[in-house]
């Protein structure tokens, strides 16, 4: 048998010891290869999705490469770890490190062959599901299987790479132990609880002071916020794991009462020793599981606001121009004109808005017309407005205004023509999406109106007003392609630094397509994201029981020698496990919940849109996977344990 | 009174060699005696020692336990009964390395959910009378072979079962923790009147108690009982080793034809 037959043999003879180690390279390699594929496709990259998706999906492979190399990494040194004994066993029948690091090179080597082949196999075999579901997710056309090399090479390099570097580093860089502690039981048991109790009380503040600064964001001071609170988290979270949570486990040692009942005892003892062994870890899922919660919930995030933008955007076309813009009619009979040509029903209504000075603020105020905004009303089939000579009558802006506006009362006069307007009551919907209507604007009778007849004065060259057409199309998704000359040239406009033209148009079907695109594309990043740092943070777990499960058998089997019932075996694994499970997931979670109350702080004052409904679907759904995984592992434990 | 009657057990291992390891043994152990059991290896001492802890069950034969068969008992009893009537002292200590000298202590009880007083007071009392009070806070891995036994001892007695059986317990001591710990256990049987199980190599260990059992290839080989003079004790045992040790003539084949 030479060298090379021996590592072989080791390898294909024990694949069951291997296969946890294996599963995990070829997951990252399938998951970075299809994702590979998507970068590569000839589609995309012909501009399908413009340039900001191409940048954001390579910055979503770079995060992809990185961690899936960190998750190598800290697989292998689990696996390590887990074959202590069988290398002290080499050792001892004289085996040189330098055959040793060779062997664990070959084996390595090895094993990620097959991980890059398998996941390269699997990825392109699954490439075209993917791709389907993607093109769903994007509303693309076609989005077909192609045969490119820079997949495969990309993936061939990064990966392998990977495994010649980390299993370098993880041999030569592994701290030197004696054989004769990688013979015993129980051989890295480091069991002393030492802590600094000083270092248990900073985490506290730091994770206290942040959380506070977390409630406090708002769009001021959102970018210090940004780049303070993720240090003072990253700081305190690991302080947290590594001396307050070991201060909390003496504390409830001290109470003897409590602690030494049943097998309560055995389990918060447990928790010293694995706290002190698997603190950093703890502090690695909770950072990734929070990162991943983020992603999740921004998704969320962003769901809702597809979601409420039919409400948010009530018209279907809109379009806005000067009193004087000499394009109007031509503009008006194009866009009917497609209209009709498409067969799409629509209500047109022509506002005439006229600005004025308020004597209230001193403030220009735009002024609507009663008729005008019953007419739009109408064929919206919401309730129209009653409004008697004086009386006038906010248009919200927003839905959060409603609330708002509802309790003002105004008492103002127009300047310009001095009439009078008492404004107590708001009108109960969102009539204009936010951008069409300024903040201040209000609708006032018919007679009122006529005697309006001096123009606005406050500014000299501000427009007096301006005129509205308003296109309520039920089917407005259809519309979207309707007014597509009109759009460019203000799209175009809109990238020059002065906005100069007489006319300004919205079409909500084809924003909402836009939209509806980048969101799609961020939930395509993100929930790939989210899944690989998921998937991790519950791999670093299983290597780590895995790790000690030798021991652990050792351990349960001297107790139930001692006499121990099924039943409590049962309930002292799980007291055992469950920390280990919902610990870091628990800390990543308060840590994400205080980040979007952060977020829904900063998102009322840009967006006005309430994600706590989205926030707390993810969320349940992620604690009922993680309470499904807890079950998965706790059956093979006992199982394990108990034979 | 007998505490424990073995009546006829046979344990056969099945597997891909089937391997009898106990074969018809029958025998009694009276309350308050010292047994020893002594063997060559794979004469079937541990396997013994697993039936008698209930942890395995004899192919055919019963074990008596105070007039009752354990082997009868379902699962949870069966833990209840290991826990109250029997202490265990293992070759290499097992104590729980997460767990303090203390804590080890009273794991039994703990496990049964006495009142911490009671804990409390017994461990006190035993810390006394084995030399522990003053490592009572340590941990397993900061003890000496010999202390890290007495705890196990400890551990064995604080819920005061009818019977301890101990697993070759001088096996990892040297000389003179060896004789400490011997001297424990039957100060222990005398004045607790505890029955002790004890399987062993050691021909001296052997020499501590009342009574030596003779097993080989799982079958009953002969019995001694002790007389007035440890000395003499031992002599017999030894004699009775060199019976044990192999056939006239085992040696002869290595002469060549």
């Amino acid at each position: 048998m030479t060298f090379h037959q021996f590592a072989y043999r080791n390898v294909i003879r024990n694949f069951r010891i291997y296969a946890a180690f294996f599963m995990a390279s070829f997951f990252s390699v399938f998951v970075f290869f299809i994702y590979s594929m998507l970068m590569f496709h000839p589609e995309i990259e012909n501009g399908h999705l413009g340039k900001v998706p191409i940048g954001g999906m390579v910055i979503a492979e770079m995060i992809l490469v990185l961690f899936s190399w960190f998750f190598i990494f800290y697989s292998m040194k689990a696996f390590l770890e887990s074959r202590a004994k069988e290398f002290a066993i080499l050792i001892h029948l004289g085996m040189e490190k330098r055959q040793l690091a060779k062997l664990i090179f070959m084996e390595t080597m090895l094993i990620g062959s097959l991980s890059i082949a398998f996941g390269i196999i699997f990825g392109y075999a699954f490439s075209k599901f993917f791709f389907m579901i993607v093109r769903e997710i994007l509303m693309l056309n076609e989005l077909p299987l192609y045969f490119r090399w820079e997949p495969f090479i990309l993936t061939i390099v990064v990966y392998f790479s990977a495994f010649v570097i980390i299993s370098v580093i993880s041999v030569n860089f592994s701290p030197e132990r004696k054989i004769i502690d990688l013979l015993k039981w129980y051989q890295y048991a480091d069991v002393n609880d030492r802590f600094s109790k000083k270092r248990a009380v900073m985490a506290v503040v730091l994770l206290g002071i942040a959380y506070i600064l977390a409630l406090l964001t708002n769009r001021v001071n959102f970018y210090p916020f940004v780049v303070l609170l993720p240090v003072l988290i990253t700081i305190g979270t690991y302080f947290f794991f590594t001396d307050t949570a070991q201060c909390i486990v003496q504390w409830m040692k001290k109470r003897k009462h409590y602690y030494w009942r049943k097998s309560k005892m055995l389990s918060i003892a447990e928790q010293t020793f694995i706290l002190k062994n698997n603190g950093k870890m703890y502090f690695v899922v909770t950072m990734v599981s929070a990162a991943a919660f983020l992603c999740i919930g921004l998704l969320a995030a962003l769901s809702s606001y597809t979601s409420q933008y039919d409400k948010l955007n009530p018209l279907g076309l809109i379009y806005k121009g000067h009193i004087d813009n000499p394009y109007e009619k031509q503009h008006i009979t194009s866009i009917v004109n497609e209209l009709e040509q498409k067969g799409l029903s629509y209500h047109l209504t022509r506002f005439e808005v006229k600005k004025q000075t308020s004597s209230f603020t001193n403030y220009e105020v735009e002024v609507f017309r009663e008729s005008d905004i019953n007419s739009l009303l109408f064929s919206y089939g919401y309730p129209m407005v009653q409004l008697e000579s004086g009386e006038g009558m906010f248009i919200p802006y927003s839905e959060e205004s409603i609330k708002k506006l509802s309790k003002r009362t105004v008492h103002t006069v127009l300047k310009e023509n001095n009439v009078p307007i008492t404004i107590d009551r708001v009108y109960p919907k969102v009539i204009f999406p936010s951008s069409i209507v300024s903040p201040n604007s209000i609708i006032i009778s018919d007679e009122d109106f006529l005697r309006l007849k001096n123009p606005y004065s406050g500014y000299p060259r501000v427009e007096p007003g301006y005129h509205l057409f308003a296109f309520d199309i039920p089917q407005w998704l259809e519309a979207q392609n309707v007014g597509l000359d009109i759009y460019r040239q203000v799209q175009k406009e809109y990238e020059k630094n002065r906005y100069g033209l007489p006319f300004y148009f919205e079409n909500a079907g084809l924003n909402y397509s836009y939209v509806l695109s980048m969101y799609s594309l961020f939930t395509l990043v993100g929930l790939l994201v989210a899944g690989v740092f998921l998937l991790a943070a519950g791999s670093f777990i299983y290597f780590k029981i895995h790790t000690n499960l030798d021991s652990e058998k050792r351990k349960f089997d001297v107790l139930k020698r001692m006499g121990i019932t099924d039943g409590e075996i049962k309930r002292l694994v799980s007291a055992q496990l469950f920390p280990q499970f919902f610990l870091p997931w628990g800390v990543a979670m308060v840590h994400s919940i205080f980040a979007f109350l952060a977020l829904q702080n900063l998102l009322k004052d840009i967006a006005n849109i309430s994600i706590v409904k989205e926030i707390v679907f993810a969320f349940s759904f992620l604690i009922l996977l993680q309470i499904i995984y807890f079950y998965l592992i706790r059956w093979r434990f006992i199982a394990h344990v108990k034979n | 009174m007998a505490i424990l009657e073995v009546v006829d057990v046979t344990k056969v291992y099945e597997g891909k060699v089937t391997n009898r390891a106990l074969n018809q043994l029958s025998f009694e152990v009276e309350k308050g005696e010292f047994l020893a059991v002594m063997g060559p290896s794979g004469s079937g001492k541990t396997t013994l020692l697993n039936i008698i802890s209930t942890i395995d069950k004899p192919t055919s034969g019963e074990i008596i336990f105070n007039g009752t068969n354990p082997h009868l008992f379902n699962k949870t009893e069966l833990a209840y009964f290991r826990r109250r009537e029997l202490g265990f002292i293992f070759q290499d200590f097992n104590l729980l390395p997460m767990l303090t000298v203390e804590e080890n202590i009273v794991l039994p009880l703990t496990l049964d959910n006495q009142p911490v007083s009671l804990m409390e007071e017994r461990v006190k009392v035993l810390a006394e009378k084995l030399g522990l009070s003053g490592v009572l806070h340590k941990r397993p891995d900061e003890l000496s072979g010999g202390q890290a036994q007495r705890v196990a001892i400890a551990r064995a007695l604080i819920h005061e079962p009818a019977i301890i059986l101990a697993d070759e317990p001088t096996g990892n001591l040297d000389s003179h923790n060896s004789r400490e710990v011997l001297e424990l256990l039957s100060k222990i049987n005398k004045e607790r009147n505890a029955t002790i199980i004890m399987v062993t190599h050691d021909p001296i260990a052997a020499s501590f108690c009342d009574r030596v059992l003779f097993i080989k290839d799982g079958e009953y080989f002969n019995e001694i009982y002790r007389d007035d003079r440890r000395q003499t004790f031992f002599q017999r045992i030894l004699n009775v080793l060199s019976l044990l040790g192999g056939r006239v003539g085992d040696l002869s084949s290595i002469r060549l034809p």
